[in-house]
């Protein structure tokens, strides 16, 4: 049998179908918070080791191992540290962390609660975009909830621990995914990002040592510790252990938030999971991880595992998981437009490389407009592109490179075309 | 005009005051809580002019001219006036696939206004957003705290000429 869309067995969205889950009392009978609850009777080392045996790797984009991170943490104990969610989701496609948070809250809230006992962080803050409104509420709410129950605040469970968990909202900046970017935010300041090293984990928000994890990687960690490591990676690969959600928008007649196994095809993705391309066109590319990841060509959109390994192996990255389909009728001059419209706008500004070259990007895209364009402007993009990476303070300039030197070496003849192509009336 | 409204006063409702309390202690520190308390201002007074940083700064103690860099940097703090109803319109990559640009354009054009200029009834403010993160929903909008998805021109207008 071919598997289908929120399986009630995997890890993140098992709770999903289950209506009012969002409420704590029905969380509760349907098996929520009995994980956290054995925790506290665990070891926090051997909570760590679990994750660490899980091989769960960070959901947020970049992908690094979860438990390997959490390994960098000081073991002090009472040491003053923080637990940061990052649920600002800015990256162009993703989308699978507002669906995770609207229907299941407490999944998230019993993730942090299991982490920060492992971690021994006193306080956790969940950085929600400010465009999530709603979604904020919906988390304000349940945690208001979880403290009424006492899993939240001092002593939990009789643990002598105490933990305190806040939401905070962002305000419209992209630039604050990145986790520094977050942190400058937090700390009341524009979020603009620093250099690394030293990494939040040592040196974090407050300067002091902060653990910055995705919605869905926090999401994760109650299922594994019930079920075990082992258990975990009866899905995926050896480098790509677990389910994953996947944003799917675009031309399919089913977009929407799906979790399947890593590892899973692009084209089951579309053709099971999503019901087919709209119209019955025919696909042209795909963007697999987020408008930062390079774009395929149909070729490769068919034949690619959707694990960490194969889309890098074929020249992308899996990113966020956000997977943009575009059928025959899309024009890619039109998708890169929109893409380094994008960088430029979001650039904080501090690097000059970033500054600068996703404005001249832009720029030098957009001649058509005034008809003084060439063919060869397209070489000229793919040598800014490359002259503004590993040359920053974060990795948003690269971000900007990647997709447009992607799209040159997938659809030149197209780019081509089209900034020669005027516009001008 | 901003100079007449910098005369204006500000001070917290009753009501916020206290909101504003309890934020601060959710934070080790005062500056760590501005970006709510500058939420929080903006829902009581709609944008964050001058006097109403003034107000901020000297409640949190911050200088004005580091609020003022906060506000200049997030797109959804807003230092000129605005309608009573902001809407996002979507002009990121999967929503410009779906018509999102032609909506924002067509919406400028049906209220005859420019990007966050309120409309001349102070009813609503357009604004041109990136990625909402709601792709599935495209081509989509905000309006106020709320996502309204699958719209076309007519159908984001008659939302929006609904709204009070
Ligand atoms: C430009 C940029 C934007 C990012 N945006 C996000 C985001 O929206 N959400 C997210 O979780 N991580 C984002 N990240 C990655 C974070 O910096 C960080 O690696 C991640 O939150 C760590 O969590 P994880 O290990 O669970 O993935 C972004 C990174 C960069 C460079
Ligand atoms: S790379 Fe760009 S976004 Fe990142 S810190 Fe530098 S200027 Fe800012
Ligand atoms: S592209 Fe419009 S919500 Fe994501």
């Amino acid at each position: 049998m071919k598997e289908t869309a929120n399986n009630k067995d995997y890890a993140l969205l098992s709770y999903h179908h289950i209506p009012g889950v969002h409420n704590l009392e029905i969380f509760e009978r349907a098996g929520g918070y009995q994980t956290m609850k054995e925790c506290f009777k665990k070891d926090p080392e051997a909570i760590k080791e679990e994750v660490k045996q899980s091989g769960l790797r960070g959901r947020g984009g970049a992908g690094f191992a979860t438990g390997v991170k959490w390994g960098f943490f000081t073991k002090d104990r009472k040491a003053q540290k923080y637990l940061l969610c990052n649920a600002d989701e800015s990256e162009p496609g993703t989308f699978k962390d507002r669906f995770l948070v609207e229907k299941n809250p407490h999944i998230l809230i019993e993730g942090m609660i299991i982490s920060a006992w492992a971690l021994a962080t006193q306080k956790g803050y969940i950085y929600i975009r400010g465009e999530f409104y709603q979604q904020a509420m919906i988390l304000e709410k349940a945690i208001a909830e979880a403290y009424a129950k006492g899993y939240l605040g001092k002593n939990i469970q009789g643990s002598g621990f105490d933990f305190d968990l806040y939401v905070h909202r962002g305000a419209g900046a992209y630039i604050c995914g990145e986790e520094t970017g977050m942190i400058s935010s937090l700390e009341g300041k524009p979020g603009k990002p620093k250099l690394k090293p030293p990494f939040p984990a040592i040196k974090g928000y407050r300067g002091l040592p902060t653990m910055v994890n995705n919605v869905e990687s926090l999401a994760a960690v109650p299922w594994i510790m019930k079920f075990g490591a082992a258990a975990y990676k009866q899905w995926g690969t050896e480098k790509s252990p677990g389910t994953k959600l996947f944003s799917i928008s675009g031309d399919v007649n089913r977009p929407g938030v799906i979790e399947v196994p890593l590892s899973t095809t692009l084209k089951d993705i579309i053709e099971i999971h999503c019901g087919g391309m709209r119209n019955g066109n025919k696909l042209k590319a795909v963007i697999p991880g987020g408008s930062s990841a390079p774009i395929f060509n149909a070729e490769d959109s068919y034949a690619v595992k959707m694990d960490y390994e194969d889309v890098a192996a074929r020249g992308s990255m899996l990113g966020s998981g956000a997977i943009i389909v575009l059928d025959e009728t899309r024009n890619m001059g039109d998708v890169l437009k929109w893409t380094l419209e994008f960088y430029h706008h979001e650039s904080c500004g501090q690097c000059t490389p970033c500054r600068e070259g996703t404005g001249w990007m832009e720029k030098l895209f957009k001649r058509r407009e005034r008809g003084t364009a060439k063919k060869s402007d397209i070489d000229i993009l793919d040598r800014t592109a490359s002259s503004m990476r590993g040359q920053t303070i974060c990795a948003l300039a690269d971000a900007a490179a990647m997709p447009t030197q992607g799209m040159i070496k997938v659809f030149r003849e197209e780019l081509e075309q089209y900034v020669t192509t005027s516009t001008r009336k | 005009m901003n100079d007449k409204l910098t005369n204006e006063k500000f001070e917290f409702s009753a009501e916020n005051m206290k909101t504003y309390k309890d934020l601060l202690t959710r934070y080790d520190d005062v500056q760590s809580a501005l970006l709510p308390v500058l939420h929080l201002a903006q829902e009581q007074n709609g944008w964050l002019p001058d006097h109403v940083v003034e107000y901020i700064s000297n409640l949190m103690k911050i200088p004005s001219i580091k609020i003022k860099e906060v506000i200049a940097f997030y797109d959804m703090f807003y230092d000129v006036p605005v309608g009573r109803n902001i809407v996002h319109v979507c002009t990121n990559i999967t929503c410009s696939m779906f018509g999102g640009r032609e909506i924002y354009q067509g919406l400028l054009k049906h209220f005859d206004t420019g990007y966050l200029t309120p409309t001349r009834d102070g009813r609503i403010s357009l604004q041109k957003m990136e990625c909402l993160g709601a792709c599935e929903l495209a081509p989509c909008m905000r309006v106020n705290n709320d996502f309204v998805g699958n719209v076309d021109l007519t159908t984001a207008i008659h939302k929006l000429e609904e709204l009070p």
